[in-house]
């Protein structure tokens, strides 16, 4: 991420940083580096944001390129657009670093192609609450101001946005860094060959050193490392088991909608949504006879269980799921807390772009010991076959 | 151990056995006659990558006492690699289980090739033993799913 020996170019920033994209951005196009851009844009009625895929230069100047809200995480708008294949327009995007990530994890699913992709991030100040933005969209747009001003989050954040480590630069390939730096320039920092080539054939000379910028992520980092453990503490107290389990997704209804909002969930047809996952009338009739009786339907906790199994490798702490549930429960609290536990058993971190593919999708023959051991040589490899 | 009406906890355990290594072995077993744990349901998969999450979660869910997932030792994979991405699957699993606190130690993988009858019969006995000093799942009695 942060490398002492890369330079960025500075963008004037008269107009705050989310202007300085803007005017980049502008500059692409006007260059034709660029054949179109995807940015935020402000629903007609002015409580939410879109994706628009725009190639008309006069739409920028409605564009808010780093919106105070995230209501479709940015990786879900790249794969509606690249899921058949890379195509033949060279397009930015610009993006909070966890929808990079995302949208690195769906590559590596096969559902973005990001070849002819420009990926931009941000110094990401973290983002308000939807609930919060549709239900005052002028008082948000307060709060996000002062933590675009701080560079970081207030109360009207997710809570997933304190505990983010990866706030900044993480293998984009354009990233607009203002934290540290005066009022008055942003950073734009080429983070691949693609980045630096398009820097180039805009004539953005990379003459400014990123030790203020560093420094101003680090310290950041600092912080937000301490806000991760002590939050993941609280988490970890809560998950104390069966009833842990029970009483964290109490009031869930069951509607699926932090799997439909979560960017990593892509399957058309999730197990929990087909008829397999359907239990068998009977056997819960024998089940509540046997138990003395059985809530109905008993898919929730299964359902939570299994998408942690099946998508934590991958999830990027965005806090979609938790936006998405309509009855408050925390889902991302867990999946964050959760992904840290299980990324670490692999050594991964989701939204990585270095050509690793995911954890389940390679092995070292010897590894993960003491996973299969019970009778005494269980543990041994078969020499003969290494 | 015994419940509170003094009768003996029988764990049910279900296993999870490849059907070219440990499925051959628990046949092996059988014939040579070694003593075999009473309670122990077989499922015949055709490689221990087959197993998915959802069906260890579900049978956990439903109230085994132990799950057993036994295949062919590393390098023995009937399908070349099979075992190496289920050992994968398998240790992300208990790594969701024990952050949940959900008694990862009802989890078992093992492996046993078709030859190895009386390891067949330890590695079962001995994940009975386990199983037995755990007591019975407590989610078997939840009303609550
Ligand atoms: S589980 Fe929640 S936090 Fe994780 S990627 Fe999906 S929506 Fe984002
Ligand atoms: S969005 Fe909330 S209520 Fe709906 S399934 Fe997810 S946790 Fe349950
Ligand atoms: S065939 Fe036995 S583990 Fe793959």
């Amino acid at each position: 991420m942060t490398d002492s020996e890369l330079k960025g170019a500075v963008l004037p920033a008269l107009k705050k940083p989310g202007g300085a994209v803007r005017d980049f951005l502008r500059l692409a196009m006007e260059k034709e580096l660029a054949d179109a851009v995807i940015l935020p844009m402000k629903v007609p009625s002015g409580d939410s944001f879109a994706w628009i895929l725009m190639n008309d230069i006069s739409l920028l100047d409605d564009a808010v390129p780093i919106a105070a809200t995230m209501p479709v995480q940015g990786a879900k708008a790249l794969r509606s657009l690249t899921r058949k294949g890379p195509g033949n327009l060279k397009i930015i995007a610009v993006m909070r670093p966890c929808e990079i990530r995302a949208a690195m994890e769906l590559s590596k699913l096969g559902q973005v192609h990001p070849e002819n992709l420009i990926l931009a991030t941000y110094d990401c100040p973290g983002a308000v609450q939807l609930q919060k933005y549709v239900d005052d969209p002028a008082g948000s747009e307060e709060y996000f101001a002062g933590m675009l001003q701080k560079g970081k989050p207030d109360d009207s954040a997710k809570p997933v946005c304190h505990t983010c480590e990866n706030f900044s630069m993480f293998d984009s390939d354009i990233h607009f860094g203002y934290l540290g730096l005066s009022e008055k320039e942003v950073l734009v920092i080429p983070g691949s060959e693609k980045g630096s080539a398009l820097l180039e054939g805009l004539g953005l000379d990379l003459t400014k050193d990123l030790q203020a910028w560093e420094k101003g992520i680090d310290q950041l980092k600092a912080d937000k490392l301490n806000s991760r453990k002590s939050t993941f503490e609280e988490t970890k107290a809560q998950l104390n088991g069966f009833n842990g389990l029970l009483s964290v997704f109490a009031n869930c209804i069951g509607c699926h909608n932090c799997q439909s909002a979560c960017p990593i969930c892509y399957c058309r047809l999730c197990y929990f949504d087909s008829e397999t996952a359907e239990q068998d009338p009977d056997a819960l009739i024998t089940a509540a006879e046997k138990r003395g009786g059985i809530s109905l339907p008993v898919d929730r906790i299964m359902f939570h269980t299994g998408r942690m199994a099946h998508m934590s490798l991958s999830c990027v702490s965005c806090g979609q799921c938790s936006d998405a549930c309509p009855v408050s429960i925390p889902v991302a609290d867990v999946f964050s807390y959760v992904a840290d536990q299980t990324q670490r058993t692999f050594e991964y971190t989701a939204g990585r772009n270095d050509g690793d593919p995911l954890p389940l999708r390679q092995f070292r023959k010897a590894e993960l010991p003491g996973v299969h051991e019970l009778v005494k040589d269980a543990d041994a490899e078969v020499p003969s076959h290494e | 151990m015994e419940d509170k009406a003094g009768v003996e906890f029988v764990p049910s355990i279900v296993g999870f056995l490849c059907n070219w290594c440990t499925y051959a072995a628990a046949d092996l077993a059988g014939s040579s006659k070694f003593a075999l744990p009473p309670s122990f349901t077989v499922i015949r998969v055709m490689c221990s990558s087959r197993i998915d999450h959802n069906l260890l979660l579900s049978t956990y869910f439903k109230g085994a006492d132990g799950i057993l997932v036994a295949g062919c030792h590393p390098g023995d994979c009937h399908y070349g690699e099979g075992n190496y991405y289920a050992r994968r699957r398998f240790a992300l699993l208990k790594k969701v289980m024990e952050t949940l606190n959900l008694d990862p130690e009802r989890l078992q993988l093992s492996w046993v090739s078709a030859s190895e009858g009386k390891r067949y019969a330890e590695v079962v006995g001995e994940f009975t033993e386990k199983i037995k000093e755990l007591g019975p799942n407590p989610i078997k009695n939840s009303t609550r799913f």
